[in-house]
């Protein structure tokens, strides 16, 4: 149900969200030489990092406490005298701690996991503070969360974090899937090889459709779904239902889409199946939406990646351009019948879908339009 | 299913939820019955059914069957048991026929998934990433248990994982709440689990040394449906409701006297009280979870409808249920 963004703010590789806007206009990816790990055991060797010159340990708690100090000052909110609740999506928590404890380092306090501490330390006077552990699309669910709350009033403002940094267990994942090191996200590309993790933050907030305070953007609805279809794979129906849900949920027809913020992983699976609930959805209901992705600049968030999308979007909307998927060179023959963004565009959307779909099928859809 | 998905869903502000199922699956938990029973004084008979068949999660072939439990973490055993059970199935594999569009999934816990991290670290650090299973990669991902329990079950609505501490398993009764009332869901199953492996007691002793992690699950079956005898209990959130007696920290603290299911103590507290309340017990029960560092939850179950009949255990609750779950 609609809610009003009033602030957004990001760290990816690229830097904050006005620099990672920036350098996806002109086509700059934030990729480099892997700075977690071992590359040549992990089978991955590049990465899209968020270099603070900060020690590795805990970042995500750091990244997302800044994140969410700034988005608050822009909101202009004090929590202490409002009805607030804070939601964190992250994918990965803090294991890259349990991964450091299971080779010799110091037991850390099962709280240091989650970032209950780390959010409440950066906005005083906020005492609610909740975990969403939904991998991939762990934003996406928690901006739907945040929408009921304003919706049936048991919020008068709701900070949504998103979060991830990279972990060894992850990594060696996909490191796992590919012969050779993927060398670059590419995704919707005919020849993309594979994933590769970013590190990224963001925080948003959302105040109720009849807030009178300025707004960056207008969320419509977010739609969520689960495929229940298949541990790792994704489901065009489960995408599908996420997207319709999301249609559904803003009362707007498929034809009224006009951009989508893809998921756009740069996996064999993910990619196809994401075309295909696209024209399914949205071209079959007479639709012709500009396609656009981040993950071959900015690296997959995860947990952070559906407020990078919905950062993305609000820009889109607010600036009359659209940036380029960074690393399609020539499109995937499932995406026939799409128009992918290939150039910076002259474009302005009315209403932007943005993807995310997560590990174990859990799909997160949010329509966004201008305020 | 498919009318709900193509109406808009009108929210519904003062809806009333139930728990029209409920399970406990708490391994070796005898004591706690006859404590339980003693604090409130009822015949520990009319709670041991409630407690009992709670077999460990290396026995959870005997509840769920032998097949797809390979690979499956203790943390995400315990849980298919409590859901298995709240939904009122008879033993063995019960495979979904499709997927179920408006049954969602909301599960707590924090350290279900930290043995399977640990050991893919120490095997990398070891013998390089090659030697890593692709199967132990859904286990990567903390949101497995939730993920799990949906496509086990065939639950196709919304799916969330809540790893917020002491205070996780309210706060997914309190999503769970708004999934039904926001109408992205018409039942929710809410898993509380965790479970007590040695890396995952290191860590819980490193944050909270004065309880024992012991692992346990719980479900409840919530529903938003009109009041029927048969409905369930109904949930209210939020403190500073008058309640004769507590379950969690204040009170009756399951946590202190038998062990800490840590994340999953929310739903655990909760089922309990309607283990309670189907034993005689007069409610309202306050319901509670958390500690100094992340806060505190409350809710609050009362006995709903005229004809609240006692149950001897949570499965014949689940079975007055008629939900889907219960048919097949």
């Amino acid at each position: 149900m609609p809610a009003r963004l009033t602030a957004s703010e990001l760290r990816t590789c690229l830097g904050d969200g006005p620099q990672t806007f920036a350098a996806l206009l002109t086509g700059r990816s934030g990729i480099g030489a892997l700075r977690h790990g071992e590359p040549s055991a992990l089978n991955v060797t590049h990465g899209y990092h968020l270099d603070d010159g900060a020690a590795r340990a805990f970042a995500a708690s750091r990244w997302v406490a800044d994140c969410a100090r700034r988005a608050i000052a822009t909101a202009g909110l004090d929590p202490r005298r409002r009805r607030m609740v804070a939601l964190v999506g992250t994918g990965l928590r803090e294991l890259a701690a349990v991964e450091a404890y299971a080779t010799g380092g110091p037991a850390v306090p099962a709280h240091r996991l989650h970032f209950g501490d780390a959010v409440r330390a950066a906005v005083p006077g906020l005492s609610e503070v909740v975990t969403v552990s939904n991998a991939c699309s762990a934003g996406g669910h928690a901006l739907a969360l945040a929408e009921d709350l304003l919706t049936l009033g048991d919020a008068e403002a709701v900070l949504v974090c998103g979060v991830d940094a990279t972990t060894e267990s992850m990594l060696a994942m996909i490191g796992r899937v590919v012969d050779r090191p993927t060398d670059a996200v590419r995704p919707f590309d005919a020849d993309r090889q594979g994933v590769l993790l970013g590190d990224g933050a963001a925080a948003v907030v959302l105040v109720p459709d009849d807030d009178p305070r300025p707004a960056l953007a207008r969320i419509v609805a977010t739609g969520l779904s689960c495929d229940a279809h298949h541990e790792t794979a994704p489901s065009v129906s489960g995408i599908a239902r996420a997207m319709r849900d999301a249609l559904t949920r803003g009362g707007r027809n498929p034809s009224e889409v006009d951009l989508v913020v893809a998921h756009g992983t740069g996996t064999a699976l993910n990619d196809p199946a994401e075309c295909e609930a696209i024209r399914q959805v949205l071209v079959a209901g007479g639709a012709d939406p500009l396609v656009t992705a981040v993950k071959g600049a900015t690296g997959h968030t995860s947990g952070a990646a559906a407020l990078v999308n919905l950062d993305v979007a609000q820009r889109c909307l607010a600036a009359g351009r659209v940036p380029p998927v960074v690393g399609l060179r020539r499109p995937l023959p499932e995406g026939t019948g799409l128009r992918f963004a290939t150039t910076t565009t002259g474009y302005a959307p009315r209403l932007v879908q943005c993807d995310a779909f997560g590990f174990g099928g859990v799909n997160a859809v949010t329509l966004v339009e201008a305020p | 299913m498919t009318a709900m998905a193509a109406r808009r869903p009108v929210p519904d502000v003062t809806a009333t939820v139930r728990v029209s199922g409920w399970s406990l699956h708490l391994p070796e938990a005898g004591p706690l019955a006859a404590e339980l029973a003693d604090w409130w004084q009822v015949p520990v008979d009319r709670l041991a059914g409630a407690l009992a068949g709670a077999v460990p999660a290396d026995r959870a072939h005997e509840v769920l069957g032998r097949k797809g439990l390979l690979y499956k973490e203790p943390a995400t055993r315990l849980a298919l048991c409590a859901a298995h059970r709240a939904l009122g199935l008879p033993p063995g594999r019960t495979r979904p026929a499709g997927v179920d569009p408006a049954t969602a999934v909301v599960v707590a816990g924090n350290l279900g998934n930290v043995a399977t991290v640990a050991a893919l670290a120490r095997t990398v650090r070891a013998e390089g990433g090659r030697a890593v299973s692709p199967l132990a990669a859904p286990n990567a991902s903390s949101n497995v248990v939730s993920s799990t329990v949906a496509l086990w079950f065939g639950f196709g609505a919304a799916n969330l994982m809540f790893c917020s501490g002491a205070t996780a398993g309210l706060d997914a009764v309190r999503a769970a709440t708004l999934l039904l009332r926001a109408g992205r869901a018409a039942r929710v199953l809410v898993v509380g689990a965790e479970p007590a492996d040695e890396t995952a007691t290191g860590l819980h002793q490193a944050g909270r040394a004065s309880s024992m992690l012991r692992a346990g699950a719980a479900c409840l079956v919530l529903t938003c449906d009109a009041p029927t005898a048969a409905a369930g209990p109904v949930l209210a959130l939020g403190g500073g409701y008058p309640a004769a007696r507590r379950l969690g920290p204040g009170g009756f603290d399951p946590a202190t006297r038998w062990g800490d299911c840590y994340g999953a103590a929310g739903v655990v507290n909760l089922a309990l009280a309607a283990a309670l309340l189907a034993a005689g017990v007069a409610g309202p029960i306050a319901v509670a979870c958390g500690d100094d560092t992340d806060g505190r939850r409350e809710a609050l179950l009362d006995a709903g409808g005229a004809a609240e009949a006692p149950a001897p255990d949570g499965r014949r609750e689940a079975l007055l249920d008629g939900g889907r779950g219960a048919d097949r």
